[in-house]
């Protein structure tokens, strides 16, 4: 809908230019009328009658309901018409039709969320949910953060590959960092699925944060299923040795498990794409783990930093660093066959491989890295 | 009477010993004994009805003496608290029956269970299959005879390798007419919540798990199955479809108010009747084994079963004098589209009710738009003119 129509503005248009510009406006238009004619035939809904007037009504009531982005998009749209053609009553009758049917939906989508009919996988996933936290994600990404990624062509359009990343700053951001570049940057817009640690179920509102995310808990049997069922999943397999890894040790890659997620891609011949984060491990400065803290309130680890927990939850705002999200050329696994999973040698092997690879990722970027916050 | 089949149903004057009772008796070719302490309903025409306690140790020779083909099991106590006497009726009940059965020569031994006993835990994996360990933590009565029946039962089945022993593990019932906890926790006013935890749930309605052991009775399947409806729900979505409002209490308050409920005698199981742990934790039953083993699909779908369960109860508080004619419809439309399927099983995954227009469009808009069509050339006309 945003895309820009006529480019800069009509900054010099040559005679060449014209008659393409008509042809795809009238594109457009057959286009639009089709999308009407087709959005009539499969709901209920009828718009209003029509009047200007009543559109910048609308409009003005309305102003706060949208997104930001949303309403500047309407405004800049009605400017562009209203200099090319003002006079012409079916260009207005389409934004009608577009704002009314914006405002209805939403307004239905507040009585379907109380009634209960919207849809969930088996999962948990609620795609709606996921849009409503979405722009708070996309300010960390963009703004907060400023993530550079990289090897997005690497992840699959479609069916299964498992994400290996290097797990780091105290809260699991790097996660919902990764989710976020591939639902943000990727072509087909994929869902990654993050494997949580048995922690987080026990908490409340996280636990359900996450479900709602289409995320899942991380056994071998949920990433192999996962898998089977064509998802992208992503795993930490240093899990709370690296969540909870000091400063000091910042960039030094814990163990990878126990090669759970080698077995899971085994068994399901999924690729591993080796991905490395860098700026989240100086997000919080960890400088002591206290076990007695940690085991008197049931955490797996009680970070001690400069600002928690001195601060209270102030201590729990990260910092602003520059943060680098690499992602590898993948690792092959069909060549072993689903019965390797069985085979600990190799499985011991790849784990160690993919660690590498993931190590060698980081000390490359960190070699290129010349801030902390700058990059 | 001689070339028929004779199914025993223990239990029979308990709920559901009289559903499945009643659906085995309008099947050709069974002929259906019932045996209870008291006598069933009267509705139950052409049961026959014996009366005795399946504890009774002549047990063994009714069986033989009438030649009883298959033996399925409903006599089972609910209770709150651990009690001697439930335990005696469940537990040394199942173990007497299932031992005169294979003392007697019975072929087959349905069992109905639940997918309790696999525990709500936080480290269950999404869908549990039938080989996770019975790793409930028992507290309630019900629950902790359940899983000492499930355990006998894993060892009865290498003892008596001969008798074909089925165990159907189904999820919460719900359904217009069934008392289980989760429609007593979706009848009270508001359904009390833990605050911040919404775990994934399975349903089966009522009429289904009945279909479920009727067919297992029906057909060679021995082992253990999850039976449950289509779909996976959150606890909140669940609740919503059944048109209720959420309380929602502080996960610890819950665990100590539960014990303090018991301690001053309060009603318990009417005020929480299901436990903490399982409106905290995933405790979702996989599926496949009933979809390629037994071949069984119930037809209610979770989402179906619940519309229907709200459908009643708001019925109920309006009065009969006012039918919503809405509901009706809703009804109506349910049930078309499960006889639908029931026709023709391959289209079922497709057939999702709920509409998901917006995505629709935007998916057909692209690959149809190629070339204007009549409309888009008249507007040619008027552009250049």
């Amino acid at each position: 809908m945003s895309a820009p129509m006529n480019g800069d503005g009509g900054a010099g248009p040559t005679d060449a230019a014209e008659p393409n510009q008509a042809e795809l406006q009238i594109q457009l238009q057959s286009e639009i009328d089709r999308l009407i004619a087709r959005v009539e035939e499969t709901s209920d809904y009828k718009a209003p009658p029509f009047s200007p007037q009543a559109l910048l009504r609308l409009l003005e009531e309305n102003a706060a309901r949208f997104q930001p982005e949303a309403l500047r998009g309407i405004l800049t749209k009605l400017q562009e018409t209203v200099s090319a053609d003002l006079l012409d009553l079916d260009t207005w009758k389409g934004i009608w039709y577009i704002v009314n049917y914006q405002l209805q939906s939403q307004a239905d989508l507040v009585k379907r969320r109380v009634r209960g009919e919207y849809e969930t996988d088996d999962w948990g996933l609620d795609s709606e949910f996921v849009g409503a936290v979405q722009p708070f994600l996309t300010f960390l990404y963009r703004t907060y953060w400023r993530v550079t990624t990289s090897g997005m062509e690497h992840i699959p359009a479609e069916g299964p590959a498992l994400l290996t990343s290097n797990h780091s700053g105290q809260l699991p951001w790097d996660a919902a960092m990764l989710g976020t570049a591939i639902y943000l940057d990727h072509p087909s817009q994929r869902i990654a699925r993050a494997l949580y640690a048995t922690w987080f179920p026990t908490l409340p509102f996280l636990s359900a944060l996450l479900t709602k995310m289409g995320q899942a808990l991380a056994t071998v049997d949920n990433g192999t299923r996962l898998l089977q069922e064509g998802n992208l999943v992503a795993v930490f397999p240093e899990g709370y040795k690296g969540v909870g890894k000091l400063f000091r040790d910042r960039y030094r890659l814990a163990r990878f498990g126990r090669g759970g997620f080698v077995k899971m891609a085994l068994r399901t011949s999924a690729p591993i794409i080796p991905v490395s984060v860098v700026g989240a491990e100086e997000t919080y400065i960890s400088l002591y783990k206290s076990q007695t803290l940690a085991r008197l309130i049931g955490f797996p680890y009680f970070p001690i930093s400069p600002t928690f927990p001195w601060l209270g939850l102030l201590g729990f705002v990260p910092l602003p660093t520059k943060w680098y999200i690499d992602i590898g050329a993948p690792i092959p696994t069909s060549e072993y066959g689903p019965d390797a999973a069985n085979n600990l040698v190799l499985v011991s092997q790849l784990t160690d491989q993919v660690r590498n690879v993931v190590q060698d990722m980081i000390y490359h970027r960190l070699e290129q890295r010349q801030s902390v916050f700058l990059g | 009477m001689e070339d028929k089949q004779t199914v025993l149903v223990t239990g029979v004057s308990s709920y559901w010993g009289c559903r499945v009772a009643a659906r085995l008796l309008t099947l050709p070719g069974v002929h259906v004994m019932g045996v209870d302490t008291a006598p069933p309903d009267k509705s139950l025409e052409g049961l026959d009805f014996i009366q005795a306690d399946i504890r009774n140790p002549l047990l063994t020779d009714l069986l033989s003496e009438e030649n009883v083909a298959a033996v399925i099991h409903l006599a089972f106590a609910e209770s709150e608290r651990r009690s001697e006497a439930t335990f005696d009726l469940n537990v040394m009940g199942a173990m007497k029956v299932f031992g005169a059965a294979a003392a007697a020569g019975v072929k087959k031994i349905v069992f109905k269970s639940s997918t309790l006993v696999y525990g709500a835990r936080p480290d269950n994996s999404a869908f549990l299959s039938e080989e996770h360990g019975l790793t409930a933590n028992a507290t309630s009565g019900t629950l902790r005879d359940l899983v000492e029946v499930e355990a006998f039962c894993n060892g009865f089945r290498g003892q008596n390798p001969d008798v074909a022993l089925t165990v159907l593990r189904f999820p919460s019932i719900v359904g217009p007419r069934v008392d289980s906890p989760l429609t007593r926790f979706l009848s009270s006013p508001v359904t009390p919540v833990l605050l911040g935890f919404d775990p994934l749930m399975q349903v089966i309605h009522e009429d289904d798990v009945v279909e479920a052991l009727v067919y297992a009775l029906m057909h060679d399947a021995p082992g253990v199955f999850n039976i449950a409806a289509e779909g996976v729900l959150p606890l909140s979505k669940l609740r919503r479809l059944a048109g209720k409002h959420a309380a929602p209490v502080f996960h610890l308050v819950a665990y100590w108010g539960s014990p303090l409920l018991a301690a001053f005698k309060l009603p318990v199981n009417r005020v929480w009747p299901i436990e903490p742990d399982y409106l905290r934790y995933p405790w979702v039953g996989d599926l496949g084994r009933m979809r390629n083993v037994l071949e069984f699909l119930p037809r209610y779908t979770a989402v179906e079963a619940l519309r229907e369960f709200a459908g009643r109860k708001r019925l109920e508080q309006l009065g009969p004098e006012s039918p919503g004619l809405a509901y009706d419809e809703e009804r109506l439309r349910d049930t078309i589209e499960r006889r639908r399927r029931a026709r023709s099983p391959e289209e079922s995954p497709e057939a999702r009710p709920d509409g998901q227009e917006p995505e629709m469009i935007a998916d057909t808009v692209g690959p149809d738009g190629i070339g204007p069509d009549a409309i888009g050339a008249e507007d040619v006309g008027e552009e250049v003119v």
